[in-house]
């Protein structure tokens, strides 16, 4: 098994009286409770966390997220050029830009190929679909997310793979009639492919590309029916049979010298989904298309009504959620190195073999220095045990 | 007579609800078709022949694959017309029909006798940094619901109150409009430079209150069709025809050649 550390680097110094009358957290908060002298320094410390991984063996990570706390990372390719120069070791996940929100897939292509070449070749890519209040910051339809992502997709890999100079696209979403980006990337045709989902029928897309398909923050329920439609698609498909290095799982971990410093140190994760994940109704479940129509009666009312199924996205069911209940579902690995190995080795009984495990090891008030002390204790403890899986 | 056909419109299905006799008015529904049992749908079919049509993806009518723009629908409705038995319609739009009924006009369907535009959307007014269209996607219910109606707690359905069905379709229309009309959000660039070519008898009426556009961008709108002119109706948000149906049908009456 291989880690991934992951900080979204969220901005959690906003008032709590301010937070509490904001109709959303995430889209709408004014930036002027930013303040970008903090914001530098948390930059500073999350490059600093990622270097600090690159010597200690743990793959990084960087994603993107608009216009809230939740997130500073607004363009997932600026954070790999840093990484690209600065690390030297280990591998590089974007996770990734949100190619549904983007206009031109070609740009995004060629600042992946960029960030390869500077690494010399230590890029991975990933894909996701996005939602929600990404929609409105990005200026981006939400309905059609599905088709325009995998319409970007494949002209992004044509892009990274073209060597015969210009090619012309004229598609449903995306038109570019001149291809042609300079430097092509280090690794041939392209960088290895990972995609964010849990949605079965996109699981089954994945299955059929031979995608890494990774979960973040899904239960073991629901990573255990996104990957059996994968593999289900792949037999299907005539395909050979996906290794564990084709799934992945995010989940808040942390590794203390006691099971109590673990968990108690671990639980200041939880502000992701406690606090960042407080969204307006018409960024989350009234945004259109966000659930399908048919679920709408669970929607709109105010009262369950007997025989509809519940519509909440996926992980606005976890708002509130203790460290228990996060540790029992699998959302969260926290402990000494023995617990924290051993509830990752249960998890994976559960669910099947996986290769990659991303940390989201430093979240909310979470310091710098409790973070990488948790890194260390999970590199020097945990990891050379996972290896061996 | 509550019928609601299926018509086959240049191989595209068109649910097609029809009321009435006498004049025909192609009535284009807005952010939802029109309720078969709204009282401005009788009182509109005592002295007319009303065809209303639910635009292909709302409430609960098939979409084909593809056709997803207002290109579309202008398409569809031109077809529409050259199809119905009528020589001759009054073309009423509501809201987003009306941006699709502003668009026909312009085209100068030779079909299209009168046009009455009711709190329409379609075209871009303000400068840059003013929005003329309330934001409904991105913008808080609460605040939208304020705006929408002169009486909201009168007027406004509770979720509550609505049966699975017309969640569903309130979900589906929400979904056609965002399809349809998201960018520009819910108007056409180019159309307020060719609504000059509008040359049959037109009304622009619109709600007093209408807080989704308000009745300066009506004033505006109406300024740029040649003769056309321009009614406020009282006690009605973005929807007279469910707050005022009387007062609309009457105005649309008086507007009708006797």
């Amino acid at each position: 098994m291989q880690a991934w550390y992951l900080n979204e680097n969220p901005y959690p110094f906003v008032p709590p009286d301010v937070l509490e009358a904001a109709e959303s957290v995430r889209g709408s908060l004014p930036n002027r409770y930013c303040d970008p002298k903090i914001a530098a320094d948390l930059f500073q410390e999350a490059l600093d966390e990622y270097l600090l991984c690159d010597d200690i063996g743990i793959n990084v990570v960087s994603n993107e997220h608009h216009a809230g706390i939740n997130c500073l990372l607004g363009a997932s390719p600026l954070i790999l050029g840093i990484l690209a120069r600065q690390t030297r070791n280990v591998r590089i996940l974007s996770l990734g830009t949100l190619i549904t929100v983007r206009t031109d897939p070609v740009r995004v292509a060629e600042e992946y190929a960029t960030a390869d070449v500077i690494s010399r070749g230590r890029l991975e890519i990933g894909f996701v679909k996005s939602g929600g209040s990404e929609m409105a910051s990005g200026n981006a339809n939400p309905i059609g997310i599905v088709d325009r992502f995998w319409e970007a997709i494949d002209l992004i890999l044509k892009t990274l793979a073209h060597r015969d100079g210009p090619f012309s696209w004229e598609g449903k979403y995306f038109t570019h009639r001149h291809v042609n980006i300079w430097p092509g990337p280090w690794q041939q045709p392209h960088p290895p492919l990972w995609a964010a989902t849990g949605d079965p029928t996109t699981s089954a897309e994945l299955g059929r590309r031979g995608i890494v398909n990774v979960m973040v923050f899904r239960t073991a329920e629901e990573t255990t029916r996104a990957w059996t439609a994968y593999r289900k698609a792949r037999a299907e498909a005539g395909l050979p049979e996906p290794g564990p290095d084709r799934f992945g799982h995010t989940a808040f971990v942390y590794t203390g010298d006691t099971d109590e410093e673990g968990v108690r140190v671990g639980s200041k994760l939880l502000w992701f989904l406690n606090t960042a994940l407080r969204s307006a109704p018409q960024y989350g479940k009234l945004l259109p298309g966000a659930v399908p129509a048919a679920l709408a009666p669970a929607l709109y009312t105010t009262k369950p009504r007997p025989g509809v199924p519940a519509a909440a996205r996926p992980a606005a069911g976890l708002i509130g959620i203790t460290a228990e209940q996060a540790m029992a579902k699998g959302l969260m690995f926290a402990g000494n190195p023995d617990s924290v190995y051993r509830q990752i080795c249960e998890y994976r009984e559960r669910v099947g073999p996986f290769e990659h495990l991303v940390l989201a090891s430093r979240s909310g008030f979470m310091t710098h220095a409790e973070a990488t002390k948790g890194l260390k204790l999970f590199a020097n403890e945990v990891l050379p045990r996972l290896r061996e899986l | 007579m509550v019928a609601t056909e299926r018509l086959d419109v240049g191989g595209i299905p068109l649910e097609v609800l029809r009321r009435g006799a006498g004049r025909p008015l192609l009535l284009l529904h807005g952010e939802a078709p029109i309720d078969p049992g709204a009282p401005v749908l009788d009182l509109l079919a005592a002295d007319t022949r009303v065809i209303a049509p639910t635009h292909p993806g709302f409430g609960h009518s098939t979409r084909p694959d593809g056709f997803d723009t207002v290109y579309d629908l202008v398409h569809l409705y031109l077809d529409l017309l050259e199809q119905l038995p009528h020589e001759r319609v009054t073309l009423m739009g509501l809201s987003f029909g009306g941006w699709l009924a502003a668009e026909i006009a312009a085209a100068r369907s030779s079909r299209v006798e009168r046009l009455i535009l009711v709190d329409a959307v379609g075209i871009k007014v303000g400068d840059r940094e003013t929005p003329d269209i309330l934001d409904v996607f991105n913008t808080s219910p609460a605040e939208v619901r304020r705006r929408r109606w002169h009486e909201p707690a009168k007027w406004a359905p509770d979720p509550d109150a609505l049966s699975n069905e017309a969640l569903i379709a309130h979900a589906r229309n929400r979904e056609s409009l965002c399809l349809y009309a998201w960018h520009p959000y819910l108007y056409n660039p180019q159309l307020a430079r060719w609504l000059g070519r509008i040359t049959v008898p037109t009304l622009v009426l619109w709600g007093a209150s209408d807080g989704i556009v308000t009745p300066a961008y009506g004033r505006a709108y109406c300024a740029r069709i040649p003769g056309a002119r321009f009614e406020l109706i009282e006690a009605a948000g973005h929807h007279p025809e469910i707050e005022q149906p009387g007062a609309l049908v009457e105005r649309v009456r008086a507007f009708m050649p006797s």
